[in-house]
């Protein structure tokens, strides 16, 4: 009987793939993930290589990532070298000509939009910096619905029978992300600010003008030292805030800051649940913006 | 932020310079830059409103323009309508067909191809990694010779090969004291639209350079076939083509080390790799090489091959490799894969030397045939996804056996030539590493040569096995460097009923320089 199964599974593993959606799309994170189905629809289902609680800069190449890229005709990645410690190389090994960059089948949301912290001293003594800029583009929506826009255009070219419904998908995504700005803004108005581990949702503050009271980490990928945590706690004692952390980052410093502060801690993801659409992906927006306007004095 | 406060000053400077030269208390100083600081957020978040509107007036535009354009038809916004930033994006480093510019009528959002990156436009990327430790033995510095000349039958070898005299460094040519392993430098670079190219190379503590590869590959090719040529090292194995910086331990473990040299299989050939788009990943892959290696499939130099009647060395390729990796998709935050190799020297040559009792003369014997290498490996690795690589685990096992099938040409004993000797040996080693903390990584290791260690053929000798327990902890710095402590309790085999057991301690040091890396699995 489990070999029946077996057989079945198998049998739908490959008729699956033949009668699969018409274009296969690999997503690097849960929030690029997102924005294809916020894109796409019913149309296209991606493939996810890294799950929401995973720090991009630390991950590692897979066979199985390998694999989701070989036979990809667009692979959707946030990029500015977010993910270069691994994916140039599962796309190298992937033996897939579409996807390399460059190429049609590559798409980096980074590329379609400003970014901020562009620049700098190009000086690893400043720790991990990427002078290209900060690649944390997800956290905004707007730029998100941006980005929405320009991946409609290449799925469009890719699958020109799907257009319509790639364009009308960027367009409800837009026009739902402009609707829930509008309370965000209003809501974010005034919040005292959020100390974060790392510049990784500067991108959000910035967009609804929320200060960034400081990073724990005084330098990327460095952990702090105590005296940092001493000076933060001095700089900030007295104020209103939140501090707010990744589930990658080391919960003992954003703990200690809050209670030598009085304030709040929140550990939040940076993308959404595996299985977010655009809804999904504006509810955990809703997360943050629920955590920084929490903070009032 | 350095750039902002630049701007802060300057600003400062030039709009008040009364201010700024009468401002020589700090109090001052910071309340006008926060007051900058207040007036640009503000200007900027002014200039965001406005482009968020003129966003939201070009979708309204295109939406009005969606209803009214007749079916079928693509919907058109106005020329305007592209929602470039108000900076510029950087997209200096865009390489490829990039579509900048929208052309009249298709004036949709533009995207844009290619990955951003800070590397400088045309150069290769560069890294140099800096290797070398404290070294310490419990035999006066020739510990790490020793683990490399492990005996393996037939008892000794007079180390005779050329190897030696035109590939004369060694990794594991350690002092007690300080030692400088290599600086290694790698460039990689697309070459044009048809392949990648990349160069290592190994400065080593005396200075002299040694080319540890140099190879294209295709990009383009179809059906997930890729071709590799030039000096490389072979896919064979796991480890086989890790450079020692990547290595989890601050050595070789024993099985590459004896059987394969110091650099297991690197040589220059073709590499053909096969991915086939299945549910589980597959990879298959055939490699043609010349054969020029230190020990596995060793040739001898000219003037031996004269002294002693054997034939020259034949025409390349001489080593040919299959391997197959398997990986079963294990989800998120597993891999794990499986590994099946083969290689087979075509010409192996070796002289054997050995004494007599009560006599001085050294004679030698002349062997020559063929090589042959089996190896399985093992990989598995979970992502802890703690802070800084903490509750990461790995653990990696490679089993190796080489058969060398020869016969005596040349022998000091006339009745011995033409007598069959076969040596088999095989070597295992197991190392599981574990993220103890945030940055801190501890690995265990044991590795053992010659579970089987024999001679058989017209003559029947067994050896024992030589062994190795190792313990580090690693401290990941950064990305960038980490330092490295690392103790082993050997008991080697060199000569037949004779062991060395001996302590050998590492203080190792490894700093990366120049651009991220990217390593494969």
């Amino acid at each position: 009987m489990p070999f029946r199964i077996l057989i079945a599974l198998v049998g739908l593993l490959l008729t699956g793939s033949v009668l699969a959606a018409p274009l296969d799309v690999v997503a690097t994170t849960s929030s690029m993930g997102a924005l294809v189905r916020a894109v796409a629809g019913e149309r296209l289902e991606p493939t996810i290589l890294a799950g929401p609680e995973r720090d991009l800069h630390q991950l590692q190449a897979k066979p199985s990532m390998m694999r989701a890229l070989r036979g990809a005709d667009l692979v959707v990645a946030i990029g500015a070298e977010l993910e270069v410690g691994w994916l140039p190389a599962a796309i190298n090994s992937a033996a897939n000509p579409a996807i390399q960059p460059g190429q049609e089948g590559y798409f980096e949301a980074a590329a379609q939009v400003e970014l901020l912290d562009v620049g700098g001293a190009a000086d690893r003594a400043l720790g991990d910096v990427h002078t290209v800029g900060n690649p944390h583009v997800d956290l905004d929506p707007v730029r998100m619905a941006r980005i929405a826009a320009a991946l409609a255009e290449r799925l469009a070219r890719l699958d020109p029978a799907g257009a319509e419904t790639y364009r009308s998908g960027a367009n409800a995504f837009a026009h739902a992300v402009e609707r829930r700005v509008t309370d965000w803004r209003a809501r974010l108005a005034g919040a005292p600010g959020v100390l974060l581990y790392h510049r990784d949702a500067v991108y959000l503050l910035d967009r609804f003008d929320v200060p960034l009271l400081g990073t724990i980490e005084s330098i990327p990928g460095v952990p702090p030292s105590g005296q940092d945590l001493l000076e933060l706690t001095n700089t900030l004692k007295g104020r209103a805030g939140v501090v707010i952390y990744a589930p990658y980052q080391p919960p003992q410093a954003p703990a200690k800051l809050a209670r030598d502060l009085g304030w709040r801690v929140e550990r939040l993801p940076l993308a959404p649940p595996l299985d977010a659409d655009g809804t999904g992906y504006l509810d955990h927006i809703e997360r943050w913006v629920d955590a920084i306007a929490a903070a009032r004095p | 932020m350095r750039p902002s406060i630049l701007a802060a000053g300057l600003a400062t400077a030039l709009t008040a310079p009364a201010a700024a030269v009468q401002a020589s208390n700090e109090a001052e100083l910071a309340e006008l830059r926060s007051m900058l600081e207040q007036m640009r957020s503000q200007y900027e978040r002014r200039i965001q409103d406005l482009e968020d509107r003129l966003a939201q007036a070009e979708r309204q535009s295109a939406d009005h323009h969606t209803q009214t354009s007749a079916p079928g038809h693509a919907p058109r916004a106005p020329d305007t309508a592209r929602s470039q930033p108000m900076s510029a994006p950087t997209v200096a480093a865009n390489t490829g067909t990039a579509t900048i510019a929208p052309t009249s009528g298709a004036a949709r959002a533009t995207d844009i191809l290619g990955a951003l990156s800070s590397g400088s436009a045309f150069n290769p990327q560069i890294s140099v990694i800096l290797n070398g430790n404290y070294y310490q033995d419990g035999v006066n510095g020739t510990g790490a010779a020793l683990v490399g000349q492990a005996l393996k039958p037939p008892g000794v070898v007079h180390d005779h090969d050329h190897a030696d005299d035109d590939d004369g460094h060694a990794h594991g040519g350690l002092n007690n004291g300080f030692n400088f392993t290599e600086a290694e430098l790698s460039f990689s670079a697309t070459v044009d639209p048809y392949f990648d190219a990349v160069t290592y190379l190994a400065i080593l503590g005396d200075g002299t350079v040694h080319l540890e590869e140099a190879w294209f590959q295709t990009r383009g090719l179809p059906s997930g076939l890729r071709v590799k040529a030039g000096k490389f090292l072979s896919d064979f194995g796991y480890a086989n083509r890790q450079h020692p910086h990547a290595w989890d331990f601050a050595d070789q473990n024993l099985p590459y080390l004896n059987l394969l040299g110091e650099h297991g299989i690197q040589d220059t050939g073709v590499q053909l790799t096969w991915l086939p788009d299945l549910p589980v990943y597959t990879l298959l892959g055939v490699e043609a090489l010349q054969g020029d290696q230190e020990v596995f499939g060793t040739t001898l130099d000219g003037e031996d091959q004269e002294r002693l009647g054997l034939d020259t060395t034949e025409d390349g390729p001489r080593l040919w490799t299959l391997f197959a990796k398997f990986a079963p998709d294990l989800g998120l935050d597993q891999a794990l894969q499986l590994g099946v190799s083969y290689a087979r020297n075509t010409q192996h040559q070796e002289i054997q030397a050995h004494t007599h009792d009560l006599e001085d003369a050294i004679h030698e014997n002349a062997l020559t045939g063929d090589a042959d290498l089996w190896g399985l490996d093992l990989v598995y690795k979970y992502d802890g996804a703690g802070p800084y690589g903490q509750g990461d685990f790995k653990f990696q096992s490679e089993y190796l056996r080489s058969i060398r099938d020869l016969n005596i040409r040349a022998s000091a004993h006339p009745e011995a030539i033409g007598s069959r000797r076969i040596f088999t040996t095989d070597g295992l080693y197991a190392q599981a590493l574990y993220g103890i903390a945030p940055r801190w990584t501890a690995g265990l290791r044991y590795d053992v040569l010659g579970l089987i260690n024999r001679v058989s053929g017209d003559a029947h000798l067994d050896y024992g096995p030589s062994d190795r327990w190792t313990l580090n902890l690693t401290w990941n710095l950064s990305e960038f460097s980490q330092l490295r402590a690392q103790y082993a309790r050997n008991n080697i085999l060199v000569a037949e009923n004779e062991r060395e057991r001996f302590d050998a301690f590492y203080l190792q040091f490894l700093m990366g320089l120049g651009s991220h890396g990217a390593h494969a699995f």
